[in-house]
C-alpha cells in the first residue's frame, strides 16, 4: 500500500489525513468525550495497519504523559493544603486602578500557572476575582479574561506549566535524545507575559462590561423560581389571592402550571391545586421564604406530602460548562437533579433572567444556575463536576504546616528537574510520593485528582503526531511550507507559529503541539537548522489562543462567570493573538539564535 | 363529554360520562348552569363513566360546592373511580368534596 500514491501521499498518509480531519470534525460539531474521540482515531490507524502495536500504544508510555499524571497528584498536594488560597490572600491587594488591578492579578496567576494545572488556578481565581472586583468596582468580565489569558501565558513559562510543552519536550527528547531544560521556556515566556499584561492595559476598551451574572441574584425581578404545590397544602381551592401567593414579600407570581395547562400571566382568581407550579419572579431567597410560610416545596418531581421538604439546604451558584451534557436540553427532561440530590431554583444568562420556568429552560454554556445542594456538597465526587462548574468552592484547607510543605516540595522538584539533578519524571514521581507521605493529601485525593480523559487526550495526541511523521505527512507539509514561504527560517518558523495559534483556537493545545511538532522539526532541518528554537517557538504559540472561549479550558471557566458573549473573547483575542505571536518570534530568535545543523 | 341532569325528588342529580378536558370545559361550565340555579338543593354529580376531568372544569365544581354550601344546599360527588380519582388526589380536591 506504501507504493500508491496520490497527490503525493501513499494510501497511509491519506488514512492518516482522514482519521486526523474526521476526528476534528467529530469533536468540533458533536459532543462526543474526546478521549473516546482519541482512541477511536488509534483504532483506525491500527486496524488499518498505518501504525505498529508499538506505535499504536507509545502515547501511554510516553514520558510527557506519565509526567502530566504525575503531576495531577503533585498538583492536588498544593491545592488540599490551600497553597492557592495563600497566595491569593496575600497578593491581590487592594491596587488604585485598573492597570495596577491587572498587573496584580496577571503577575501571581502568570506565576502560579507556570507550575500548576491552569485550570485549578483559574477555576480558584473566578470566584475570588469576582469579589475583588466588586471591591475595586470594575466590572468581572474586564478582569475575568486577563485572568485566563495569565493562567495561559504563565503556564509557557515552564515545561511543566502547560501540557503541549512536556508533549513538544518528550518528543525532542525522543527524538535528539537531548532532554529539554524545565525553565527553557521561561524568558520567552515572561517576555510575552509583559507584552500581554502591556497590551491588555492598552486595549481595555476592547474588553466588554458585562454585568455580573449572579449579581441578577442580588437584586429584585431578576429571576424566577419554581415551587410545587403539595397535594396536602392547606391553601388547595382558595385563590392564589386568598392564600397570600399572588403577591408576595420579594416577588409576584407570574405563572401557574396546573397538571393540564399553564396559566401565564398568572390571575388573582386562579384556584390553587395541588401539584401546581407556581413561577415568581423576584427576590429568590425571599421568595423561597413560601416554603415555610406557605407549605411550598422546590419543584424537583412530583412531590405530594410535606414530609419531603427539606429545610437544611443551601443554595450555590454554578455555571453550566462547556462540552456538559445539559447543554441544549430541558432540566425537567434530564436526572441531573436527581443523580446530584440538587435541585433547579433560578437560571439566568448573560446576567438576565429568563422568563421562563427554570425547569424549562433550553440550557446553554455559560448560563447561571441557582442550585438547592445539600450542606455538604462534594462536588469532585458528585457527578455534577463535568456539567456545571460552581462559583463557590466548598473546599476549605486549612493553611499551615502543610502548606510550607507542599510549597517546599513543588520548588524542591523544579530545582532538582532545573539543575538537571535529577530528570523531571523521577523528580515528578519524587514529589507525588512526598505529598502523599506528608499528608499533603491523602490516596484518595489524589487518585481523583488524576484526570483520565484529559491523559487519553494526551497520549492520543503523541500517538497522531507518530502517525503524522511516519506516513510523511509532516514532511510533506514541511516541503510545502517551505515552497510558500522561501528559505528564510524565521517567515518559515512564524508561518508554522501562526497556524498554530489559529488551530489551537479550535483544538487542544496539547493536541495542536503533538501535530505540529513532526512539521515544525521536519521544516527546521529541512531548512539546516537546530530545530530547539523552533520548537520554543511552537510551545509558546499552541499555548497562545486567546480568540475563542472554546480555545481553553480556562476561557470557558470565566465565560460564565464574566457573562461574556463569544464575540468577546474575539475581538480582544485576534490582536492578542498577533501581538503575542510577534513578541514570541522576537524574543526566541534573540534568547536562542538561530543555529546552522552541522553537516 | 355528555352531562344528563335529572330530577328525583328534589335532589339534582347530574351524570358525566366521556373525556371533561380543556376543550370541552367552557361547554360543561355552561351545561352546570341549570344546577347553579338550583344551588340551595342538594346535588349529585354521578362520575361513574366520567375518563378525565381537567382543571378548568375542576374550577368549576369547586365554584359550585362553595355556592352550595353558602346556600344551605349541597354538593357530592359519587362513583368517582380511576383517572378521575387519581387527578382528585393530586390536585388535593379530593378533600374538599363529600364523597359518597
Amino acid at each position: 500500500m506504501e507504493s500508491i500514491v496520490f497527490w503525493g501521499f501513499n494510501l497511509y498518509a491519506w488514512i492518516t489525513i482522514l482519521t486526523v480531519l474526521s476526528m476534528f470534525t467529530v469533536l468540533l460539531f458533536t459532543k462526543l468525550r474526546a478521549d473516546l474521540v482519541f482512541l477511536g482515531a488509534i483504532s483506525i490507524l491500527f486496524v488499518t495497519g498505518v501504525l505498529t502495536a508499538k506505535e499504536a500504544f507509545s502515547g501511554f508510555s510516553s514520558t510527557s504523559v506519565v509526567i502530566i499524571g504525575v503531576l495531577f497528584v503533585v498538583v492536588a498536594g498544593l491545592t488540599y493544603t490551600g497553597v492557592l488560597q495563600w497566595i491569593v490572600k496575600h497578593l491581590l491587594g487592594q491596587p488604585s486602578s485598573y492597570s495596577k488591578a491587572v498587573v496584580r492579578l496577571m503577575l501571581p496567576v502568570a506565576a502560579l500557572s507556570s507550575f500548576l494545572s491552569n485550570t485549578t488556578v483559574v477555576a480558584l481565581f473566578v470566584g475570588i476575582v469576582k469579589m475583588w472586583s466588586k471591591k475595586l468596582n470594575v466590572s468581572p468580565s474586564k478582569l475575568l479574561i486577563p485572568l485566563s489569558y495569565a493562567s495561559g501565558m504563565g503556564g509557557v513559562c515552564t515545561l511543566i506549566g502547560t501540557p503541549p510543552n512536556l508533549i513538544i519536550s518528550g518528543l525532542y527528547a525522543e527524538k535528539t535524545g537531548v532532554a529539554m531544560n524545565v525553565l527553557a521556556t521561561t524568558i520567552p515566556g515572561l517576555f510575552c507575559l509583559f507584552i500581554g499584561m502591556l497590551s491588555i492595559i492598552a486595549m481595555r476598551k476592547l474588553l466588554p462590561y458585562r454585568q455580573a451574572p449572579e449579581s441578577a441574584f442580588e437584586s429584585t425581578s431578576e429571576y424566577t423560581v419554581e415551587l410545587l404545590v403539595p397535594s396536602d397544602n392547606p391553601h388547595v381551592g382558595e385563590t392564589v389571592e386568598e392564600a397570600g401567593l399572588m403577591n408576595v414579600r420579594g416577588g409576584n407570581l407570574i405563572e401557574v402550571i396546573h397538571f393540564d395547562e399553564m396559566v401565564s400571566p398568572a390571575l388573582s382568581d386562579e384556584l390553587v391545586m395541588g401539584g401546581d407550579r407556581l413561577i415568581y419572579s423576584g427576590q429568590i431567597d425571599e421568595i423561597l421564604d413560601l416554603k415555610e410560610s406557605h407549605g411550598l416545596v422546590n419543584a424537583d418531581h412530583m412531590v405530594f406530602t410535606m414530609s419531603e421538604v427539606d429545610k437544611n439546604r443551601q443554595l450555590r451558584t454554578a455555571y453550566v460548562n462547556f462540552g456538559s451534557s445539559l447543554i441544549n436540553k430541558k432540566m425537567s427532561g434530564t436526572s441531573f437533579e436527581k443523580d446530584n440530590n440538587m435541585i433547579l431554583v433560578a437560571v439566568a444568562r448573560r446576567g438576565k433572567r429568563i422568563n421562563e420556568p427554570p425547569r424549562e429552560v433550553l440550557l446553554q454554556a455559560g448560563d447561571t444556575l441557582l442550585l438547592e445542594c445539600p450542606p455538604h456538597l462534594n462536588i469532585q465526587a458528585s457527578g455534577s463536576f463535568s456539567q456545571v462548574h460552581f462559583f463557590d468552592s466548598d473546599q476549605v484547607p486549612n493553611i499551615g504546616k502543610k502548606t510550607l510543605i507542599s510549597t517546599t516540595i513543588m520548588i524542591a522538584m523544579v530545582t532538582l528537574s532545573a539543575l538537571n539533578i535529577i530528570p523531571l519524571l523521577q523528580c515528578a514521581f519524587l514529589a507525588a510520593m512526598a505529598m502523599l507521605i506528608f499528608k499533603c493529601c491523602n490516596v484518595d485525593q489524589a487518585m481523583k485528582s488524576i484526570n483520565w480523559e484529559i491523559l487519553m487526550v494526551f497520549a492520543g495526541s503523541v500517538v497522531l503526531g507518530v502517525a503524522i511523521q511516519k506516513t510523511g505527512i509532516a514532511e510533506r507539509l514541511a516541503f510545502g511550507i517551505l515552497d510558500v514561504c522561501g528559505t528564510n527560517p524565521i517567515v518559515v518558523m512564524t508561518a508554522i507559529c501562526l497556524v498554530g495559534t489559529f488551530i489551537t483556537e479550535f483544538i487542544s493545545n496539547t493536541a495542536a503541539g503533538a501535530m505540529f511538532f513532526p512539521i515544525m522539526y521536519e521544516a527546521a532541518e529541512k531548512l539546516g537548522y537546530e530545530p530547539y528554537p523552533f520548537l520554543i517557538a511552537l510551545m509558546v504559540s499552541v499555548s497562545s489562543s486567546f480568540a475563542t472561549p472554546i480555545g481553553s479550558p480556562t476561557h470557558m471557566l470565566v465565560y460564565g462567570p464574566g457573562g461574556y458573549r463569544f464575540s468577546d473573547f474575539m475581538r480582544i483575542g485576534l490582536l492578542m493573538n498577533f501581538i503575542i505571536l510577534a513578541a514570541n518570534i522576537f524574543i526566541v530568535n534573540i534568547i536562542y539564535p538561530l543555529t546552522p545543523l552541522n553537516p | 363529554m355528555n352531562i344528563d341532569i335529572k330530577e328525583q325528588n328534589g335532589t339534582y342529580i347530574a351524570t358525566l360520562s366521556g373525556w371533561l378536558d380543556t376543550n370541552e370545559a367552557t361547554q360543561f361550565l355552561e351545561d352546570i348552569k341549570p344546577l347553579e340555579d338550583n344551588i340551595e338543593k342538594s346535588i349529585i354529580i354521578d362520575c361513574k363513566e366520567l375518563e378525565y376531568v381537567c382543571s378548568l372544569a375542576l374550577r368549576g365544581l369547586l365554584k359550585l360546592r362553595k355556592q352550595s354550601a353558602a346556600n344551605g344546599g349541597s354538593l357530592v360527588l359519587k362513583n368517582v373511580t380511576g383517572e378521575v380519582q387519581k387527578i382528585l388526589t393530586l390536585t388535593g380536591f379530593i378533600k374538599l368534596f363529600d364523597i359518597i
